[in-house]
């Protein structure tokens, strides 16, 4: 019987169309996380031969001054990107995935966003993660809407309350039909990204997929608590177009404007002025405060003592750019809570609202979240850290490029620590809702089947 | 074709929506959204704030600079923070994902950075609430919702053939119908732009033109409600039955406004690839070094620029010029760099346009996006708009670096050609508040009309289509 329903449902013109749909807006966006990764890798392999390049351009012309070389020199942290990030590309179009450092202060280097394109970024990526949480509860209801009422409206429905044993069992079997179909979609659509895509199989891959499984299980178990309603088909067709309305674009619209709103972040613009005033300022100080300042944060250096008052000193000017960092630090660390407290924000309240939720946990999965990026800023500082201090004795005792190890200064990479994925906490909100429409529709069959 | 009868048919209607029960919740949420989206457009006020306050703060800073050698005072920089269009309340458009500010400093263009989006989790892709988009995504599905029945009902109950032997003729039910329709989505309309005169009137700054921008937003807003409600009623007459209308109806709906419109700018990206934003600045940086490098003493294009500036002086070395020769040569350096970085940028900002194109020719297919670009444009809210600040960011950022460099050309000893540090070789501060601040200003609006030509066409288009696509359907539709 089953075999009949699939050939029937297969016919109708409804489910050609939907599945041509979704195949082909599928295809765009396996080619748009193509591109996406492409765009990746090319950035990825340029920052090697680069960052060698102009080590050695730059040594050439300033070999015998450590301290202007490094004036010059830029150093490469690379935030590492996982195939699945083309599945979900989340933030990761604007957020820059390479930092270029210099060791001057860091506050007006490390925010620098990439060269985007405003409109493309308003419409939106068409990536995967947006054809399965927007298109696919979609075809869900275009599937289901009129699953029972056609039946009635078109008089068959009293033949099937003739002929099958139990009317909920045909019923059953009609939704169990289209979700099978669905999920053979979405697996065919997962099968040839992973290829395309060269994702690997492993548990976060896994979890991707588990995810979207649940989430299109969620559209069934309220489409299904529709269609228990008994209504005519117009009056689910809307009813269920309502609900994706309100699930896919109002609510999380709704949530963003009350987190923006609430969380401003001003501090970004404070920490961009006082990060300049904190350095420049002290061009025009007593060069003996800046070095105290210098040497409270680094007492390790204090043996450097004090450059005389008059003239320019590499000590000195190494100090001032610090103090930069140093002095903007308290804005700095705010608007880093700020954004931390939307993150944490917005994952509370898509609790409530699926597709944010399932937005969120594949931003999550594929490491292109708002948080991934935060532990990114945060290595940089690190970054930044660890190579100033490498450099200050070098250039303290003033020092030249031959006292240094080049070889060590290639790209770093950082992976943000994900391995694991929160199996319970990312399923809970889903399946509680697929519990709560399933156990509607059981007591509106209860009633009135 | 009579005014009373269209008008007699189209009051029907109004009142017949106004008995049915449906109208009641619909009319509940829009004013809750209303109220919501008008909420959310006031932190306008708040942003606004924020970047005035942190100008101020940058101007006082770079005021309080005590003397010294001006090209200090040129890497001190300053800053430019974008604006609100006070209409921005209205139309979010592309805000959020704009930058906000930009350090201008000498012989470098940052970025424009600190977007909202920025500082946002995935939730921001959804989209965000504000009245534009109201009226440009759910408006629409509520004159489907209430119109799409207005035909094929009474044909389906039989009351269209009593209508018609009563006298009234085709033409008249249809654009009646039609009339009445337009009647209630003015109803929805009418409170947005109500909400947004009370919120601009009670904004102290505002800009000179954004009446008239505001006139010409709710004309956009009128002639698409005018498109939709024909849209509907040919629908409704061409449906062979209610719920058909309905399904199309909604189906044209996620066509047009969810998935077209990602779709084209999808493919849009793939047939223009940009570079990546370390190519971009590589190609600039290796122009600059082929034009020459001031730097660099021995450099072929700057030594012949020196001697034949020695010639013209007729003096043998550049100590005994009348001015700074250090100033003159940067001020050299700084055009080259500057007309080379304007040049790549231009290409940059061409290859987004190009990704663009797809979107905004679709307009042409698409009324929801001509509505989405003209009112984004007529806010402030758009590409240009934000394009424009970039480039009076630049431009100030070249006058500033270029008054420095005049600066030390005119005050600092010929003598003295590098070096900028210590009390020595200063000039008067009075001369950093001689400066005028850097005052972002919005495009005129001629300006923008003449960028949204194609979404401007686009709504004439659709006007003329969609009465003409009625008055033709009103020839032969069949009552049974």
């Amino acid at each position: 019987m089953y075999l009949f329903m699939f050939k029937q449902f297969l016919r109708t013109g409804t489910c050609r169309l939907g599945l041509g749909l979704v195949l082909f807006l599928g295809l765009i966006s396996i080619i748009t996380g193509k591109q996406f990764l492409n765009d990746q890798e090319k950035v990825a392999s340029e920052v090697v031969e680069r960052q060698l390049d102009h080590i050695k351009r730059n040594i050439e012309f300033h070999s015998d001054d450590l301290g202007l070389l490094l004036y010059y020199l830029k150093f490469t942290l690379v935030n590492e990107h996982d195939p699945l990030s083309a599945l979900a590309i989340g933030q990761k179009d604007l957020n820059p995935s390479v930092q270029h450092v210099k060791i001057l202060t860091l506050e007006g280097q490390k925010y620098d966003t990439d060269l985007v394109n405003p409109t493309k970024l308003l419409y939106g990526n068409l990536d995967l993660s947006f054809v399965l949480i927007y298109v696919f509860p979609l075809l869900i209801i275009a599937f289901t809407f009129n699953l029972r009422s056609e039946e009635e409206e078109t008089g068959t429905w009293k033949i099937v309350s003739v002929m099958s044993k139990s009317n909920l069992k045909f019923l059953l079997s009609k939704l169990l039909v289209r979700l099978i179909l669905l999920v053979l979609l979405m697996s065919f659509l997962y099968l040839v990204a992973s290829i395309v895509l060269n994702i690997s199989w492993g548990e976060l891959s896994f979890a991707f997929f588990v995810v979207g499984f649940v989430y299109i299980l969620f559209w069934f178990a309220l489409s299904f608590w529709i269609i228990s309603l008994k209504r005519a088909s117009n009056f689910n067709a809307l009813v269920l177009l309502s609900f994706w309305l309100m699930l896919v674009i109002l609510s999380p619209s709704v949530v963003n404007t009350i987190i923006t709103n609430r969380l401003p972040v001003p501090e970004a613009l404070t920490t961009m002025i006082r990060q300049r005033d904190g350095y420049h300022q002290k061009w025009d100080m007593d060069k003996r405060g800046t070095m105290e300042k210098f040497y409270d944060s680094y007492p390790q250096f204090e043996t450097y003592g004090y450059p005389p008052e008059e003239g320019f000193s590499w000590l000195w000017y190494y100090a001032m750019q610090h103090l930069g960092d140093e002095e903007s630090r308290e804005e700095s660390l705010s608007m880093r809570t700020k954004i931390m407290q939307r993150a944490n924000l917005s994952r509370k309240w898509a609790k409530f609202v699926p597709s944010m939720h399932t937005q969120l946990a594949f931003n999550d999965i594929a490491g292109t979240g708002l948080i991934n990026h935060l532990n990114f800023l945060q290595h940089t500082n690190t970054f930044h850290e660890n190579t100033r201090l490498y450099f200050y004795p070098k250039i303290f005792s003033n020092g030249t490029a031959e006292d240094v190890d080049w070889d060590q200064f290639k790209p770093v990479y950082f992976e943000d620590e994900r391995s694991s994925f929160d199996w319970l906490g990312n399923l809970i909100p889903l399946c509680t809702g697929i519990v709560f429409f399933f156990g509607l529709s059981g007591l509106s069959i209860r009633n009135n089947m | 074709m009579r005014k009373e009868i269209l008008l007699l048919v189209a009051g029907q209607f109004w009142v017949s929506v106004f008995k049915s029960k449906a109208i009641y919740p619909i009319i509940g949420i829009m004013l809750v959204l209303l109220l919501y989206a008008a909420y959310s457009g006031l932190s306008y006020h708040d942003q606004n704030h924020f970047r005035t306050d942190h100008q101020n703060m940058a101007r006082e800073s770079w005021e309080g600079n005590p003397d010294k050698h001006p090209h200090r005072m040129a890497h001190f920089g300053t800053f430019a923070f974008r604006l609100k269009h006070p209409l921005s309340i209205f139309d979010f458009g592309q805000e959020s994902y704009t930058g906000n500010a930009v350090f201008l400093e000498a012989h470098r263009q940052n970025m424009v950075n600190f977007s909202e989006a920025g500082f946002s989790t995935g939730i921001l892709r959804f989209g965000e609430l504000h009245m534009a988009m109201i009226l440009q995504l759910i408006l629409p599905l509520i004159i489907f919702f209430i119109g799409y029945a207005a035909i094929v009902s009474d044909r389906e109950n039989g009351t269209l053939k009593i209508l018609l032997t009563q006298g009234a003729n085709w033409k008249e039910i249809l654009l009646g119908r039609s009339l009445g329709l337009l009647a209630i989505s003015a109803l929805f309309i009418l409170p947005f732009f109500i909400m947004t005169i009370v919120l601009l009137l009670g904004e102290g700054h505002a800009a000179s033109d954004e009446w008239g921008r505001l006139a010409m937003s709710s004309l956009t807003y009128l002639v698409f409600a005018v498109v939709l409600c024909l849209i509907t009623i040919a629908v409704s007459v061409s449906s062979r039955s209610s719920k058909n209308a309905l399904l199309k109806l909604l189906g044209l709906w996620l066509l047009m406004t969810v998935l077209l419109p990602r779709t084209s700018q999808a493919i849009g990206a793939y047939y223009h690839p940009t570079p990546t934003k370390l190519e971009f600045r590589a190609s600039i940086e290796e122009e600059v070094i082929q034009y020459g490098d001031s730097h660099n003493p021995n450099d072929p294009y700057f030594n012949a620029l020196k001697d034949s500036v020695l010639k013209v002086h007729k003096v043998g070395s550049v100590e005994e010029l009348p001015f700074n020769y250090g100033g003159f040569i940067m001020g050299q350096g700084e055009r080259i760099s500057a007309e080379i970085y304007k040049k790549h940028h231009n290409q940059l900002l061409d290859q987004y346009r190009n990704q663009n194109q797809l979107t905004r020719w679709l307009a042409i297919v698409n009324p929801y996006l001509a509505v989405k670009h003209l009112s984004m444009a007529l806010c402030g809210t758009d590409f240009e708009s934000y394009v424009d600040f970039q480039g009076q960011a630049e431009n100030y950022r070249y006058l500033l670096s270029q008054n420095m460099n005049e600066l030390q050309m005119k005050y600092i000893s010929p003598n003295k050609i590098s070096g900028s540090e210590g009390k020595t070789h200063v000039i008067d501060r009075k001369e950093w508040k001689a400066l005028p601040d850097f005052e972002h200003r919005f495009l005129p609006l001629g300006k923008v009309i003449k960028n949204e030509s194609i979404s401007i066409g686009s709504m004439v288009l659709w006007l003329t289509f969609s009465i003409g696509l009625v008055i033709s359907l009103s020839k032969n539709a069949k009552a049974i």
